[in-house]
């Protein structure tokens, strides 16, 4: 049905011109392959040593300043993927009310803020709708973990906390 | 009318009458789904007769997500990340048409400078997408050289995408109303200066490849679909382009701004080989590519200062109705048909139609009759994304 | 809507298919679609002078999809034309009243685009398509139960022995939270009332 039919027609003209048009392509196209001998900067780098500087836009980690949270659950609400998990309660009478970096008071008290990476499809929604932008992509991408509970990160365990200073730059 | 339907029955082993006594029967091969020539998870199932494919039957559903029913349950913006996720080497693409598809149904205005933006960046996703088609094409075919030298280039678009968006391959950069981000001045540059590098790079990958003989040998005269053929399954974009139609609804029927820009429409000439076959649908990409950079160019000349991003409320509400728009991405039409609630803040129901969905229902058609090298080449030639096949 | 003149079209149905009781849905909003409706019975007659009239021809199928609207199932057939000089599209739809067990022809032998599409609509929505050759589920595995894109799916907790819905990594609270803000609203609207 679908044969290659048009260079078989068996005339000695079509036969020595088929060989010719087949040595030229070929020099053409190796001629243009060995000009890349000189010249030509690698387009890979050696990964482990040499790393690539992100964009500044670049949407890796996602991590969450707890101080500046006020447990509004927008965020939870956007995400397309529901892995935000928020809990808060009410602050005993008489407990001062701190106030976020951009001066909105935070009324209720944070007692679990806990996202599950592994399910994280890093669209960016939740940072967007933040009102008091504590909640950022960070710049780290090498995270990988033994078990799939170790990708479900407690905001509010120190370690993590610990991050800050890193991530948040004032 | 006269059907012309006639796939169902595979062909009949040949029998040697010398040697009629030794029994003849049809070999079944599957090819997939982890193999390299049906670029992803799409699993074929091939009736072979020696070397010679007799009959084909597609296994889809590999990589099935049911988006559809997810997005029943997202608000409209939260739809974007899942839809980036159809054919998910042209994420932008995906997402301008639905983005459309809502701004239709909410009559919102997008800013002129964002449908530049949407444009240029639109475009320069159908360069980075058939760089991939290319680069992998040649890879099919037993030519690496090609696939390091496209990958090269595409990155450099991806790079461009990443510092605008802050994601490589899945955006969620077009939102309804308008973009995410502006570009910068710099990154515009930037943009100008590799117009000028693709340009000269499209040439060396014709020189390469589009005349090289065992290239043209193992692609023209290989897997014809006819125009009467792409009529009857719906086929949309290089591959109705490939059999010598002009028709590009980007010139057919002008979404966005596309009715002020000058372009061709490149359709397969028959220069090697017949219309309607690898060879043709190949070519047909390659000329795309050098008018994608020249919308890029007049871009610039329209470009001004100004918004990215029109008024859209914070909860998005629709009104009832349906709307189907369809949009040309780089494999085809892709179509989004959405029906809403009144006062919907989900999708009631949203059907998307693929084009490479109906691409691959073409392949018991043509395959028949063609050795297996050759039913590689047709594969890699329709150039199928399962994200998008299998939603 | 989209080039085409439905109430004419309709009319033109009409005139040579007897009993297919076109009837033009004329959307609310004139950014929204218009459709036609026809009856369930005459989709195969109707899709075959589309494809074959002179008058307002339709070369191509682009989409079949189903609609569950909770009391009855729609089919939509979304048929367009290639042609550079009159493209037009069309939204062609027909009611099944059965939910329990919807049948309607299946308009494959026309347009053999139709032949996965509605394999399709059957798989998500057990839409059973009449003469069609080879009615399979296409995406689902073979041995899948129910009808996903039905409204009153429920998600399967396993399949084949596999734990496919794993609650340990769903987050009911943010689950629970649109529910019973969809509960408030019915509540009020039912105080209102």
């Amino acid at each position: 049905m679908n044969t290659n039919s048009t260079h078989e027609t068996g005339s000695v003209k079509d036969y020595f011109g088929n060989l010719f048009n087949g040595i030229k392509t070929t020099v053409v196209g190796m001629w243009i392959t060995f000009r890349y001998v000189w010249g030509v900067k690698p387009v890979s780098i050696e990964y482990p040593e040499v790393r690539e500087v992100l964009p500044e836009r670049a949407r890796m980690r996602l991590f969450n300043d707890v101080q500046n949270c006020i447990s509004c659950t927008q965020c939870a609400m956007a995400c397309p993927v529901d892995c935000i998990y928020i809990a808060s309660e009410k602050r005993p009478e008489g407990e001062e009310i701190k106030k976020t970096s951009n001066g909105q008071a935070i009324r209720l008290k944070l007692t679990q803020f806990t996202i599950d990476i592994g399910l994280c499809c890093y669209c960016g929604l939740c940072t967007t709708v933040c009102p008091t932008e504590c909640l950022t992509h960070s710049h780290d991408y090498e995270f990988s973990q033994y078990t799939i509970d170790g990708m479900k990160y407690d905001y509010l365990a120190p370690d993590v906390i610990a991050w800050r200073e890193r991530i948040v730059k004032v | 009318m006269q059907s012309r339907w006639d796939i169902g029955e595979p062909i009949k082993p040949t029998i040697n009458e010398d040697t009629e006594q030794l029994k003849s029967e049809l070999l079944t091969l599957n090819m997939g789904p982890q193999h390299p020539a049906t670029h992803g998870v799409l699993r074929i199932e091939i009736w072979t007769d020696s070397e010679v494919v007799a009959h084909v039957i597609p296994h889809l559903g590999y990589l099935h997500r049911c988006m559809e029913k997810h997005s029943e349950q997202m608000d409209f913006r939260g739809v974007i990340p899942y839809v980036d996720r159809l054919d998910y080497l042209a994420s932008m693409n995906m997402e301008w048409g639905y983005a459309i598809t809502v701004e239709k149904m909410l009559g919102t205005e997008v800013p002129r400078r964002a449908e530049l933006l949407r444009i240029m960046t639109g475009e320069l996703q159908r360069i980075a997408s058939h760089l991939m088609a290319f680069g992998t094409y040649a890879l099919d075919l037993g030519a690496f050289t090609p696939f390091l030298y496209a990958f090269d280039y595409r990155e450099k678009i991806l790079r461009f995408f990443e510092e605008v968006s802050g994601a490589r391959l899945l955006y969620n950069y077009m939102w309804i109303g308008g973009l995410w981000n502006d570009w910068t001045d710099d990154q515009l540059d930037r943009v100008k200066v590799f117009c000028d590098e693709m340009e000269l790079e499209a040439k060396k990958y014709h020189q390469l490849v589009s005349m090289n003989k065992i290239f043209v040998q193992r692609t023209a005269n290989v897997g014809i679909m006819s125009l009467q053929d792409c009529f009857d399954f719906g086929a949309t974009g290089p591959i109705l382009r490939g059999a010598g139609y002009k028709w590009d609804l980007r010139k057919n029927k002008p979404y966005s701004l596309y009715n002020e820009f000058d372009f061709d429409v490149p359709v397969g000439t028959g220069e090697q080989g017949v219309v309607g076959d690898c060879w043709n649908r190949y070519i047909v990409r390659m000329k795309e590519v050098t008018e994608s950079i020249k919308i890029i160019r007049q871009v610039f000349d329209k470009l001004e200062p100004g918004p990215v991003m029109g008024k859209v409320s914070k909860v998005i509400k629709l009104p009832k109705g349906e709307v189907y728009v369809r949009t040309e991405a780089p494999r085809g039409e892709i179509g989004f048909h959405l029906f809403s609630e009144q006062d919907g803040k989900t999708p009631y129901r949203m059907k998307v139609k693929s084009p490479c969905f109906t691409h691959v229902s073409m392949l018991p058609r043509v395959a028949p009759g063609q050795m297996i090298a050759d039913f590689v080449a047709t594969i890699g030639s329709i150039d199928i994304v399962l994200g998008e096949v299998d939603r | 809507m989209h080039n085409v003149d439905l109430n004419q079209l309709a009319s033109l149905i009409n005139k040579n298919i007897p009993g297919a009781n076109a009837v033009v849905n004329v959307a609310p909003d004139a950014k929204l679609d218009s459709s036609i409706n026809i009856e369930a019975s005459h989709i195969t007659k109707t899709a075959q002078w589309l494809r074959s009239n002179t008058e307002l021809p339709f070369n191509a199928l682009q989409a079949i999809t189903g609609i569950d609207w909770m009391e009855s199932m729609e089919v939509c057939y979304i048929f367009a034309n290639f042609d550079v000089n009159a493209s037009r599209e069309l939204i062609l739809k027909v009611r099944l009243t059965d939910r329990v067990d919807p049948k309607v022809d299946s308009i494959m032998k026309v347009y053999p685009a139709a032949d996965w599409q509605e394999r399709e609509v059957y798989d998500m929505f057990g839409i059973k398509f009449n003469n069609h050759k080879d009615l399979r589920r296409i995406l689902c595995p073979d041995d899948w139960q129910g009808w996903p894109l039905r409204k009153d799916y429920v998600a399967a907790k396993y399949y084949n022995g596999i734990e496919i819905y794993p609650e340990a990594k769903m987050n009911f609270e943010d689950r629970d939270f649109i529910v019973r803000q969809a509960m408030i609203k019915k509540a009020q609207e039912t105080k209102a009332q």
